[in-house]
């Protein structure tokens, strides 16, 4: 074959060598030596990296030939072909046999230099495919970070922002393992880890060296002080407004060639970013479960709130020979003050209760007691027997640390007289001509004690005297110094408006209440009830 | 969470769709290489990777797949994904996959461009 033919045969076999991978070039090359040369055995040293030392890359199995070649050595052989560039050196061919022309020695030595070419090329190809892709992975860090910024701040939900958080930070930092741990008093328990974490709680030890460092910190190699049988370990706190509130720790960075390696100082500076970046998100996700709470509470005092206006009267009764005022005056936290009114045969029955208890709870406790309470008025039972009917009920069928209060009492104008039954609740008073009487409890809460009996007492009540029902908002009603109303004040009052009608009484009192207590907050609702019978009509004597 | 990833592969009459479950990282990646390059040489020209399962991928799992993808244009066949998360899929994006692999929002319709039905 003429030599311009074997020539571009050679050619052609040494540029197909561009697709091929490193391990695979030396026997390629030694082949298409062998091939288009009068040689038949030989080897191949190539140099994989730059400044790297020549190795072994292929060799004919008669040949003896060192696995590592200096730059300077030169290789047994009939002849030797460098494999270089004007400033590269890829390696050396040294091929045996027999004697060559010097054709052949001509071609030999072009080869060499074009083969060199090709690998000059493959090798800038190579880096500047790695440089892209490294460019191109700062620019996802980059973005990842950006992306993590809106991304977790926009999760508002705890449990998916800890998943995104891990997920996040075991790809930007090519870990193998990672958790992410939240404060919990002065310790810090994992809320979520991507594979086993040592213990539920970090190490007091570690804990301290974290929060002590302020930034990124790398823990010895082999440290297994938050991952069982890692190889390195890294933490970084997460600083709140006022305090570290988690810390984020991974552990066993990848390298591409399948190893584990300790975590690189930009890791580290990426690490401490991302964590800056997890500190507003978990504030905000914090502040919005707080602010869900705050609604929801303040739905469900809405909600107890008018479940109470709707059992309340919504008018007072009109009964001949009685006069009636009423105040209820609810708290902004919906507590447990009721009041009704019933009628029956020209009798009022009115009762003033508290429930134990605020929102929801108590108002539900309340409408069962109102429930409850005018089915056993309808019954027409008398006030002894529906205290102690309340009182089985709520006992059965409430919680246990739910008991109510309660002043119930009727008036018979016409025979002059007060039941009553006080099962726990304040005294009310009796004000008759200028005398001012306490009717004062004589049971135990209803629902405190299932086989409580209560007796219904009965006092004369003569035409003109008024009695007063009060809840405690009235009488513990607390100024912004912490100082109570306190019945002596009430006292007080009630003499001075002895002989007033219910609703200026009424009005007395709230007046008096408000301006002791001011400008301080409403504690507890306050309930007041008074009613009157008609004074006995006075005749003048006949002249 | 699993560390450990797991591919299943579905044969397909043109090539399989190879599910995986867990981290793409170099251990994830090499086994995704494995089943792949095993597939490719037993003629498989068109592989659906399907990760719907896969919620991570670190760089080095990335530059596996790449390697796949390059390989399997070597043999002029082709890669596709489907079923990528938000964040993967940006990834995908940023680090060039999406230049030389097909990416489908889900199975259904990957199948049907690819030609990988039953």
């Amino acid at each position: 074959m003429p030599l311009v033919h074997r020539f571009a045969d050679f050619l052609h076999d040494l540029q197909q060598l561009e697709k091929a991978a490193f391990p695979s070039q030396g026997p390629l090359i030694l082949d298409a030596f062998t091939r288009h040369s009068p040689f038949d055995a030989g080897a191949v040293w190539l140099r994989e990296v730059r400044g790297g030392g020549m190795r072994l890359a292929a060799k004919s199995q008669s040949c003896v030939a060192p696995e590592i070649l200096d730059d300077d050595a030169t290789p047994d052989g009939r002849v030797v072909v460098p494999i270089r560039t004007g400033k590269d050196n890829f390696g050396v061919v040294a091929l045996l046999g027999d004697q060559a022309t010097d054709e052949d020695l001509q071609m030999l030595k072009a080869a060499g230099a074009y083969l060199a070419t090709v690998l000059n090329n493959q090798r800038l190809s190579q880096e500047m495919r790695e440089g892209d892709f490294q460019l191109k992975y700062r620019l996802w860090e980059l973005e990842s970070l950006y992306d993590i910024g809106l991304s977790i701040a926009g999760t508002l939900n705890i449990d998916a922002l800890a998943d995104e958080i891990l997920f996040r930070m075991i790809s930007l930092i090519n870990a193998r393992r990672a958790a992410l741990y939240l404060r919990e008093g002065d310790r810090f328990r994992v809320y979520r880890s991507f594979g086993d974490t040592r213990s539920e709680f970090l190490d007091d030890e570690v804990t301290l060296q974290i929060v002590s460092a302020g930034e990124a910190i790398t823990f010895g190699d082999g440290s297994e002080c938050i991952f069982p049988g890692c190889f390195a370990t890294v933490a970084v706190p997460i600083k709140g407004n006022n305090a570290i509130i988690g810390v984020l720790a991974a552990a066993d960075r990848e390298t591409r060639d399948g190893g584990i390696a300790a975590f690189e100082p930009n890791e580290l500076r990426l690490l401490s970013l991302f964590a800056n970046q997890v500190a507003i998100a978990l504030e905000n996700a914090r502040l919005h479960k707080e602010a869900l709470a705050k609604q929801a509470m303040e739905r469900e005092m809405e909600l107890a709130a008018t479940i109470q206006r709707d059992i309340l009267p919504k008018g007072l009764p009109k009964i001949e020979g009685i006069e009636v005022a009423a105040l209820s005056k609810p708290a902004k936290q919906v507590g447990g003050d009721y009041h009704a009114f019933f009628e029956r045969e020209g009798t009022l029955t009115t009762i003033v209760a508290d429930v134990a208890g605020k929102s929801m709870p108590a108002a539900l406790l309340v409408s069962a007691f109102h429930a409850a309470l005018h089915l056993l008025f309808a019954e027409g039972r008398e006030l002894g027997e529906i205290a102690t009917e309340l009182n089985r009920h709520l006992h059965n069928w409430s919680a246990e640390n739910k008991f109510v209060t309660m002043i119930l009492i009727t008036i018979d104008p016409d025979a002059e007289t007060l039941q009553f039954v006080n099962a726990g609740h304040n005294p009310c008073y009796v004000l008759t001509g200028g005398r001012i009487e306490q009717l004062k409890s004589h049971g135990l809460p209803i629902g405190i004690l299932g086989s409580s009996r209560y007796m219904t007492q009965t006092r004369p009540f003569f035409a003109g005297s008024a009695v007063v029902l009060y809840s405690d908002g009235i009488s513990e009603a607390e100024n912004a110094a912490g100082e109570e109303f306190e019945n002596e004040r009430l006292e007080t009052l009630l003499a001075a408006h002895a002989n007033d009608s219910p609703a200026q009484i009424r009005d007395a009192i709230a007046a008096a209440v408000d301006a002791f207590v001011a400008d301080a907050p409403q504690k507890d609702d306050q309930t007041l009830v008074i009613a009157r019978t008609r004074p006995p009509v006075t005749t003048a004597p006949l002249t | 969470m699993s560390e450990e990833l797991k591919v299943a592969v579905d044969r397909r009459p043109n090539g399989a769709i190879l599910y995986t479950k867990g981290y793409i990282n170099n251990v994830g990646g090499e086994e995704i290489a494995n089943r792949a390059y095993e597939l490719m040489d037993q003629g498989a020209k068109t592989l659906l990777l399907n990760l719907r399962e896969t919620k991570i991928v670190n760089s080095i799992g990335i530059s596996i797949l790449i390697e796949i993808i390059e390989k399997m244009m070597e043999k002029e066949g082709a890669i596709a994904f489907c079923c990528l998360t938000p964040v993967i899929l940006k990834t995908f994006h940023i680090m060039g996959l999406a230049n030389y692999a097909k990416i489908f929002e889900n199975e259904d319709s990957a199948v049907k461009e690819l030609g990988l039905g039953n």
